[in-house]
């Protein structure tokens, strides 16, 4: 049985959520970065809570445990007012909050410039004061990088992407210019894992640089250079991303994404 | 109990070029753009602004060159892209820009809020948000614990602008039973010094008086409130309407350049000197109807 690049991604993400987890998905954006943001990660969660990890809930933009059994084809303001959820917080200071607090275990993530020490860059290419590209700013990323237990990156491998440094560190990694970010006065955490149309990416190196952890299917390494600036480390061997199993893909097609919205790009 | 019903005008009377301004909303809510658009016309500009995520807001006034600075969490237009008008200033240098994370400017509000000069948070370490803003987030050492902190600068603004969803002519605004809580307008008011509201629709006291548990922003808090329906739009009331995805398409169609950005204000800010006029400009009662959703019983 054949699966689909984003089934495959689905699969292997579900594969790092644990039972228990609290997860955090933020809400928005349109095309294929809705399905990096949101449909990806939303698929995965619903994939190992049905699987493996039952107890695994999700904080979905300002709604806690929304009920994720159906989605409309297209997501407007009074869908998501009218989302049926266990919990709906007063504002987003309690989101906040709980990030403040360590309270998630799972964040998903992505940017304009990732660099080799998964330091993240949402804010501006070029430089700040007169930046040749002014991004969005920063929401809520920082956060996820200083006090998420596990990060995960979700981002399409381009050169422009996939610098050696980025331009403007809107969110800590696990080092920059020398310093850990222990050094820099932050705990534990950082990005766990980097999710790509090619490859998946860790930072499980002694000295915390971007390695490559596996390859999907029909990708070879050379390719995956090319589509970095970038090099990251490659050990010995590198293994293949794991396809989907049959049961996981049923799931996927006829459960969790049956009119395929969360999947669609 | 004052009572604090104005016009749009009048509310917006004491508000000068050179000051700075708190805009609520978050993302495509709730933008209080009948308001921003009142302010364009009266030339207002040099404005520092403080926002949440902001979108037609922030972007209108920087479509007329009325923004100095701004300060917030995100500035760009949610599923429909990044903000043209205000990309365009800052990228040009013309607009000034300090990022603040989400931890970093719900500190600043809360100080605010509580008449605080600042507020810790643990969050940017490391982070180009903190090291290249050394005059409004500093390091320290926690006079108790000795833990490393970074303090934030609370948000003070002039003037604060939240469009909100109903309200009574003494100012207390309220909440609906069902809505999007993904904001912080509750605590902008908090901070505010000069608070300004809109709503959707003045109801009566009584009316408030029933839900007490619903009202969000008390009415000591409010300078004035006014009633504008369909404020926001193009943005959404949740509970109220959706965003004029239309409307909006064509508004970014528009700023793809200066000039065309030009010739939106002149259409729809200048060319409509009144809300009503802006109204009947983008399809009259009739057409905006078709963005209202079902709302919910209370709060109104």
């Amino acid at each position: 049985m054949t699966h689909t690049l984003n089934e495959l991604v689905t699969a292997e993400v579900a594969a790092t959520i644990a039972d228990g987890d609290l997860v955090f998905v933020g809400v928005g954006t349109n095309g294929r970065a809705f399905t990096l943001a949101v449909g990806i990660p939303l698929a995965a969660l619903r994939l190992a809570q049905l699987t493996h990890a039952p107890s695994a809930s999700v904080y979905w933009g300002n709604l806690l445990e929304p009920d994720l059994s159906t989605f409309p084809a297209n997501l407007r303001q009074d869908s998501l007012t009218r989302w049926p959820a266990a919990a709906s917080p007063v504002d987003v200071g309690y989101k906040c909050d709980m990030l403040m607090r360590r309270g998630f275990d799972v964040s998903f993530d992505s940017g304009a410039q990732i660099d080799a020490f998964g330091n993240l860059n949402i804010t501006a290419i070029g430089d700040y004061e007169t930046p040749r590209v002014r991004l969005v700013g920063c929401l809520a990323q920082p956060e996820h990088f200083a006090f998420v237990r596990r990060p995960i990156v979700m981002m399409d491998l381009s050169r422009r992407s996939f610098v050696e440094k980025v331009d403007f560190v809107t969110s800590v990694g696990h080092a920059r210019d020398g310093r850990t970010r222990e050094e820099w006065g932050l705990g534990a955490g950082g990005p766990q894992r980097v999710v790509t149309d090619k490859a998946i990416f860790d930072f499980e190196t002694p000295d915390r640089r971007m390695r490559l952890r596996s390859l999907h299917p029909g990708v070879e390494v050379a390719e995956v250079l090319d589509s970095m600036s970038l090099t990251p480390v490659i050990p010995d061997h590198v293994p293949r991303t794991a396809a989907p199993d049959a049961h996981q893909l049923a799931l996927i097609r006829e459960t969790i994404d049956p009119n395929r919205i969360l999947l669609k790009v | 109990m004052k009572k604090k019903l104005a016009t749009l005008e009048e509310a917006l009377e004491p508000i000068r070029s050179g000051c700075t301004l708190a805009i609520g909303g978050s993302l495509l809510r709730r933008q209080p753009n009948a308001a921003m658009r009142a302010l364009i016309r009266r030339g207002i500009g040099d404005l520092t602004v403080l926002t949440w995520a902001n979108t037609t807001a922030i972007d209108l006034l920087s479509a007329a060159g009325a923004v100095r600075r701004w300060e917030g969490i995100y500035a760009g237009m949610f599923s429909l892209g990044l903000a043209p008008n205000f990309r365009r200033g800052v990228e040009s240098g013309r607009i000034e820009v300090r990022d603040f994370s989400e931890t970093a400017m719900v500190a600043r509000l809360r100080a605010a809020g509580q008449g605080l000069p600042s507020l810790p948070i643990k969050t940017l370490f490391g982070s180009d948000i903190a090291l290249k803003n050394p005059e409004q987030i500093r390091e320290y050492a926690c006079p108790i614990s000795g833990e490393r902190l970074l303090a934030v600068a609370a948000a003070k603004a002039d003037f604060t602008i939240i469009h909100g969803y109903v309200g009574d002519e003494f100012g207390n605004v309220q909440w609906p039973i069902v809505r999007d809580s993904d904001d912080v307008d509750q605590m902008m008011a908090a901070a505010a010094e000069r608070l300004i509201v809109t709503v959707e629709k003045i109801i009566p006291h009584d009316a408030v008086k029933r839900r007490p548990a619903l009202t969000y922003i008390p009415g000591f808090q409010v300078e004035a409130i006014v009633e504008v329906p369909y404020g926001a739009h193009p943005s959404a009331v949740d509970g109220f309407y959706d965003e004029d995805e239309a409307h909006l398409a064509d508004y970014l169609a528009s700023s793809g350049t200066e000039a065309g950005a030009r010739a939106y204000l002149r259409d729809f800010v200048h060319g409509a000197p009144t809300h009503e006029d802006y109204l009947a400009k983008v399809g009259g009662l009739a057409a905006l109807a078709a963005l209202d959703v079902a709302r919910e019983e209370g709060g109104r």
